[in-house]
């Protein structure tokens, strides 16, 4: 059906509110993607296929629920039972029926499945309680965990779609655009630009053709955030986006997908052609003259374009090398026209800022930081998932409170922010205030949003190898600070690795390090050295020690440890099972024996053995 | 080598005939014979209008296009951040020395390609291995055989 | 037209003209690799960095390649400030790095007293520094028969599918722009051959001279709407035919050699 006008969208909403209300009671499946990969699907079939053969009272098949990420990846599969919240983790398919018995038929809890913090038996009931959620606040993860994913009927219930009537009935460009720089909307993608300013920009060119295009080109390793907007609740994005195209005047959009997610590529799709149905995309949108039209644009395996310039290369079809961008994509973008592009997660904030208005966002976050951001929490922490907080708050509140802190209780060592282009930064920084200039001036960076914790067994010197390693495969190789700049500087954090290198190597990184945050083309090169400088400001002594005693402290560069096996060994064999060269003998029962001269340091008998007898020294 | 082009024109009928089109028809192909043939790429860049050279840039230049056949079962190893503190690396090296081949490379019988990947947003799972479309995680180095299974 | 001080000296240029145009025309020497007025800029070697600052940026200095960035009014520019010295020292040292038997690159770098490389040579570098000049010049010839291939650290320059390039017509525009000289050409007996691919080459009538590749002289009679005839007298004896058809010159010619 084609909505003719926003009074219709209002009857509309009505009517699938009125639906959403006759079963009270839901049983919420997390599909997103941790729970995917712990098997949710499975989880969600067996529900649909005991579901089939029963009548309950008062549920029906429809009121479960396939739904984005709720968050709590960590002790996935989750099943969620509404109105209470009464939590399920870690739910496996043989669970169904019991939860379908005691839970959906009887209303009862089924304690062994509910969360428990400390292990020691003591458990919550609702997810509302637990402190994962308690100390967080959502606005562009509003919806996931909540409706399934990409319905429009369960999105337009909760109010979606009303802040694109709002705009088209009774709104101008200027006006919209107003209100978002009036919020203070930051651009969530890494840098933090102001995104009305941007939009502004925009509308004063004088051009016929303008596009909108939003990045979903996740590339920063550890953030998944984007993904499961994507996935989950993919029409936040197209009401964002056509709220843009309206306030900008464009009537063409993108939607750049990384193609390590595919499942995103198929929700969009499906929500496109939903809201093209229903009148709320396309041509003329809800009865008016403003027509705005979406495409996917598939990315093809490159980080480097995560970058403006880059991207659009990509969406038209070439090798994604930026250019110098002395004159702004948002001036001269995809096809030399001028582009607006935002990030998934600010297009998502869009529509509930033109809801609830500029000076309610305002009153979140920080003042120069409004709202708030989300973060996956992922790494060495309890509590690994996907996090909204309100700007500002401190690294200690998301990775103790929220994240429940280290894992065994071992020493915090470092958080990773801004995934490559980022840094580590220290205990000592931990009641930074998470804000976009707060982890710029310390060094590291917003990005978009991964947030990685290292505790004692993560060495640094490592941690800055790899982020250069990653670095040096995803370069474009055109500019020659960066291809052969990063390509140098890898080389030298190997031989600290190694045990390779002196302390004048050190001052040539840091030497280098800056001629390439001065010298190269685009932003992947300019913050490419943020990684290893970081790591050598705060964990100096980490480097000294891998060039003064050739040791590492963190037991992880192997040119610099042994391994050894303890008499703790009972000769359970699993070591000897792994050992790609042979390096470990022993029969059953016996304590094995580890020759060095074949070892390889590959770690693999350290990772399997069960009885803490293969040590690291 | 010479491979059935037969389904090259329903792929390119998916889409506008023009350069724009260029990388959504290469990961069509790629889809479909897991690799991009030169034969694909030559009639690619007749129907699309595209110089050869460009098509070839572009197939070299992402990650996502593989211009050699790959294996029946792809194992890729998820390198993110967090794998990667959380043991990756270990898992990767184990797959290649069982496999005896490296990542990026096909065992010989065409049965086996290792690939490792940047991140997949399944940190939370981590470490984390797909072998073709299904994820399994976390992995532990001892898992090699699970994952290889059908060897 | 606007006005700019570079290196303490007040300049005009036209609004939007790149820096290092200007820059050239006031005769001041900044290097550039992978810069050819032929082609759009690319910025890619990045050696024509300049600082640039405003009075109104209150001290504050950017780093910019000149080749891209646009003139305009007020704009103070120092071609040899101390950072970009430093910069464009640090730049020849990571191309001798990997270019370590280059014979311009290792010219260049004793330039700025670099005379081996402060950093770990790269054991199979080659003589192409991936300024792209090539690529870019075919496909501004109209041919894109070449292009770079791969990325990062790995990247290339080659034909597609690394076989004789179909489009190729042998004009030989990449060779003789190549600021390494390291793409490699032959000419012997009748053939040119380069990129792994052989063109016959056309005979002067006058001379017997060879001179352009057949399959080039037929494009450029065709897209430039040249007769082929043209193509098969060498410039020599054009300029020798064209000599004998004008008396005055021949007549000229007949005083000075006697």
């Amino acid at each position: 059906m084609q909505l003719k006008n926003p009074k219709q969208l209002a009857t509309l909403q009505k009517k699938y509110k009125a639906a959403e209300e006759r079963f009270p009671k839901k049983v919420l499946i997390c599909c997103g993607p941790g729970c995917l990969a712990s098997g949710a699907q499975k989880i969600s079939d067996k529900f649909k296929q005991v579901l089939k053969d029963k009548r309950i009272k008062g549920f029906s098949v429809e009121a479960l629920k396939e739904t984005g990420c709720h968050g709590f990846c960590e002790q996935g599969p989750l099943v969620i039972i509404e109105p209470d919240g009464t939590f399920y983790t870690r739910v496996k398919t043989k669970d169904v029926e019991e939860i379908i018995e005691m839970s959906v038929r009887k209303g009862e809890t089924i304690d062994r499945l509910l969360y428990s913090p400390n292990g020691d038996g003591q458990r919550i009931q609702r997810y509302h309680d637990i402190d994962f959620y308690r100390h967080q606040d959502r606005i562009a993860l509003a919806n996931l965990g909540k409706i399934s994913q990409c319905n429009i009927e369960e999105y337009i219930a909760l109010g979606g779609y009303q802040a694109l009537a709002k705009v088209i009935s009774s709104m101008k460009p200027d006006q919209i655009i107003d209100e978002i720089t009036e919020s203070g909307l930051r651009g969530r993608g890494g840098a933090g630009f102001a995104a009305g300013r941007k939009w502004a920009t925009c509308r004063k060119i004088e051009s016929d053709v303008r596009y909108v295009i939003c990045n979903g080109d996740e590339g920063d390793p550890g953030a998944f955030m984007d993904r499961a907007i994507m996935e989950g609740d993919p029409h936040a994005i197209l009401e964002g986006m056509v709220i843009a195209a309206f306030a900008v005047g464009s009537s063409q959009g993108y939607i750049y997908v990384r193609e390590e997610y595919p499942l995103a590529v198929v929700n969009l799709q499906k929500a496109i052609e939903q809201a093209e149905e229903m009148g709320l995309l396309g041509d003329n949108i809800l009865g008016s003259d403003f027509s705005f039209k979406i495409r996917i644009s598939r990315g093809a395996g490159a980080f480097v374009c995560g970058e403006s310039s880059a991207l659009m290369k990509s969406v038209a079809g070439e090798v994604g090398e930026p250019r110098a961008k002395y004159i702004r994509s948002v001036v001269k973008g995809l096809h030399d026209q001028p582009t607006v592009l935002n990030n998934v997660e600010t297009l998502a904030t869009v529509p509930v800022i033109i809801n609830k208005g500029a000076d309610w966002f305002k009153k979140i976050g920080t003042k120069k930081n409004t709202g708030t951001k989300a973060f996956s929490l992922v790494g060495k922490v309890r509590n690994t998932g996907l996090i909204e907080v309100a700007m500002g708050t401190t690294l200690r509140k998301i990775i103790y409170d929220i994240g429940g802190g280290i894992i065994d209780d071992r020493p915090f060592k470092a958080v990773q922010t801004g995934g490559p282009s980022g840094g580590c930064l220290p205990e000592s920084q931990l009641d930074l205030p998470v804000d976009f200039d707060s982890l710029t001036e310390a060094g590291s960076m917003m990005g978009s949003g991964g947030m990685i914790v290292m505790d004692d067994k993560t060495c640094m010197v490592d941690v800055a190898r790899y982020f250069l390693g990653f670095l040096v495969n995803e370069s474009c190789g055109k500019c020659v600070p960066c291809r052969e700049g990063l390509y140098q500087l890898h080389a030298l954090t190997v031989r600290v690795c190694e045990g390779r290198a002196t302390e004048a190597d050190l001052e040539k990184m840091e030497k280098l390090s800056n001629q390439v945050i001065i010298g190269s083309l685009c932003g992947l090169g300019k913050s490419g050295p943020n990684p290893l400088l970081s790591t050598m400001k705060y964990f100096r002594e980490e480097y000294l020690a891998h060039i003064r005693d050739k040791r590492c402290p963190a037991g992880v560069c192997r040119e610099l440890i042994t391994y050894e096996i303890n008499d703790k060994c009972t000769g359970c064999m699993a070591c000897i099972a792994v050992c790609a060269t042979h390096a470990i003998t022993g029969k059953k029962g016996e304590i094995h024996v580890l020759n060095q001269a074949k070892c390889t340091k590959c770690g693999a008998c350290y990772a399997v053995c069960k009885h803490d007898s293969v040590v690291v020294s | 080598m010479n491979h059935d082009l037969s389904k090259l024109p329903g792929i390119f009928d998916r889409y506008p005939k023009h350069q724009q089109s260029l990388i959504a028809v290469l990961q069509d192909i790629q889809k479909e014979y897991q690799f991009l043939p030169c034969e694909a790429l030559e009639e690619t860049a007749r129907v699309l209008d595209v110089p050869l050279s460009k098509v070839f840039s572009v197939s070299t230049f992402y990650n996502a296009f593989s211009l050699h056949p790959r294996g029946e079962k792809v194992l890729r190893v998820c390198v993110g951040t967090t794998c990667h503190i959380r043991g990756a690396a270990q898992i990767q090296e184990q797959l290649e020395s069982q496999l005896n081949i490296k990542a990026g490379e096909t065992t010989p019988d065409l049965k086996f390609t290792i690939e490792t990947v940047g991140c997949v947003g399944a940190c939370a799972k981590a470490p984390v291995v797909i072998v073709n479309e299904r994820y399994y995680g976390p992995v532990k180095v001892s898992d090699y055989k699970k994952l290889l299974r059908g060897k | 037209m606007v006005n700019l001080t570079i290196n303490g000296k007040v300049v005009q240029a036209e609004e939007g003209e790149v820096l290092l145009s200007v820059i050239r025309r006031e005769k001041i020497d900044v290097p550039a690799l992978c810069h050819h007025e032929a082609v759009e800029a690319f910025g890619a070697c990045r050696l024509c960095v300049v600082e640039i600052t405003r009075q109104e940026w209150d001290g504050w200095c950017d780093y910019v390649t000149s080749c891209l960035y646009p003139a305009s009014d007020g704009l103070i520019v120092n071609t040899h400030a101390a950072k970009v010295n430093d910069l464009r020292k640090t730049i020849v040292d990571l191309f001798l790095a990997r270019h370590p038997k280059c014979p311009e690159i290792i010219e260049l770098a004793a330039e700025y007293g670099v005379y081996s490389t402060t950093y770990q040579t790269v054991v199979d570098g080659d003589n192409c520094i991936l300024c792209g000049l090539c690529t870019r010049i075919c496909d501004r010839m109209g041919f894109h028969a070449i292009s770079t291939v791969g990325r990062g650290h790995g990247k290339e320059v080659s034909p597609p599918l690394h076989k004789a390039p179909p489009d190729c017509t042998g004009c030989l525009a990449c060779a003789q722009n190549c600021p390494t000289s390291f793409i490699e050409y032959s000419a012997a007996k009748g053939f040119l051959t380069i990129w792994d691919k052989k063109f016959e080459l056309l005979k002067c009538s006058g001379c017997g001279k060879e001179t352009i590749t057949k399959v080039f002289a037929e494009h450029l009679c065709q897209e430039r709407k040249i007769p082929f005839e043209y193509f098969q007298i060498c410039d020599e004896c054009h300029r020798k035919q064209l000599a004998a058809t004008m008396g005055e010159i021949t007549s000229w010619d007949r005083e000075a050699a006697s």
